[in-house]
């Protein structure tokens, strides 16, 4: 099959599948836990929800936890510093390869503005599911899948079954 | 020295946040090797064009956790206290719903959390738009948690395992689960010959 330009010039995935299973390995090894990355949004949110409305935040049963008495400000967190790893990681990454271009990823013919609305919409709902699922795809599938945990399997099961099956609605967006 | 290091040799905040950046910046730049910066690299595979995707996370599954086990094995992991301490908690039915609402936001945002900071970072505006509909989505879980407060943690089975739920051992376990990723690997191939979008 022809291999469009924004495939070309990446790590073959077995390779780069190993390097991100030793980096996980690593961090399992140091810590216990494995790697995140929604933990930090969830955060984020909450400050920003903070900036605009203290007492939403600190009385909500949900963000509240993050703002307790005697709680460090919660962007003092370990997630949230993995994930400033993971911009510069991305970064250097990005240059060293010169693949930094501004632009949207969408299928040929897919229009600009479906394009951008469908990745706001997408975004909030999948905002809402790390929450009830307490975690994505790094900190679930990934790091609870590699230790065998029981809702992490689950939960990446119901991931791939339902995307390839909602895939079939928006395949004007892709293509 | 046996880890998991963190918690059996008490490290220091400080230290732990210096891990965090360390582990952090090369997930991130394998995350950009692997091409996750870019939509369309992430959704390829739910239209059988690409399955790059399913290679590199079932790779990297199956290569952290055979790893684990084989430190455990020569006496540099305690596995133990993972099984104690730190494996994430099952709260079944919540994570299913979590699930079939993150797999919707994956193929209509084209993102998932790590990999759109990942596309922020290559330039990608879209990405930038995802993100920011996620933090929407955290203020919408947040507002409506009197709703499903109690729900969000029903369901709770505890720190559990397959090898448990099915009465055998983690090794076996996980011969099981490198079979299936090698099987998966060879119908990714299939797929991507069938790849039923395009004819």
């Amino acid at each position: 099959m022809h291999e469009p330009d924004y495939a070309k010039g990446f790590w073959n995935p077995y390779i780069a599948g190993i390097a991100l299973g030793l980096v996980l390995l690593v961090t399992f090894y140091l810590m216990g836990t494995g790697l995140g990355a929604s933990g930090a949004v969830a955060r984020t949110a909450a400050v920003i929800a903070h900036g605009i409305s203290p007492q939403f935040v600190e009385t909500n049963g949900y963000f509240k936890g993050f703002y307790g008495a005697g709680v460090r400000h919660p962007l003092f967190d370990w997630v949230v510093v993995q994930v400033v790893g993971v911009f510069a990681g991305g970064l250097v990454a990005v240059i060293t390869a010169r693949r930094f271009r501004i632009g949207v990823g969408r299928g040929p013919t897919a229009g600009l503005g479906l394009r951008l609305s469908l990745a706001f919409f997408g975004g909030i709902i999948g905002g809402i599911g790390t929450r009830f699922a307490m975690g994505c795809t790094s900190g679930q599938a990934l790091s609870g899948g590699a230790t065998m945990a029981v809702g992490s399997w689950a939960f990446m099961m119901v991931v791939f079954a339902t995307a390839f099956i909602a895939a079939y609605f928006v395949r004007r967006e892709w293509s | 020295m046996t880890g998991p290091l963190a918690m059996l040799q008490d490290f220091s905040l400080t230290t732990n946040l210096w891990i965090a950046l360390v582990v952090g910046f090369f997930f991130g730049f394998v995350l950009e090797r692997a091409g996750f910066g870019d939509a369309r690299n992430l959704t390829n595979i739910f239209y059988f064009r690409d399955m790059r995707v399913l290679r590199v996370m079932f790779s990297a599954l199956c290569t952290a956790m055979v790893g684990l086990i084989v430190l455990s094995w020569i006496g540099l992991f305690d596995y133990s206290i993972l099984l104690e301490y730190s494996l994430l908690k099952t709260y079944l039915l919540p994570q299913v719903v979590g699930g079939i609402l993150f797999g919707l936001g994956f193929v209509i945002g084209g993102y998932c959390p790590g990999t759109a900071v990942v596309g922020l970072v290559s330039g990608k505006i879209d990405s930038v738009v995802f993100l920011a509909g996620m933090i929407v989505g955290m203020w919408i879980f947040a507002a409506g948690f009197p709703l499903w407060g109690s729900f969000y943690k029903s369901f709770d089975m505890g720190r559990i395992t397959l090898w448990q739920i099915f009465g055998t051992s983690k090794e076996i376990m996980a011969v099981a689960i490198v079979v299936m990723a090698l099987i998966a690997f060879v119908l990714a191939r299939l797929g991507e010959k069938w790849h039923p979008y395009d004819k």
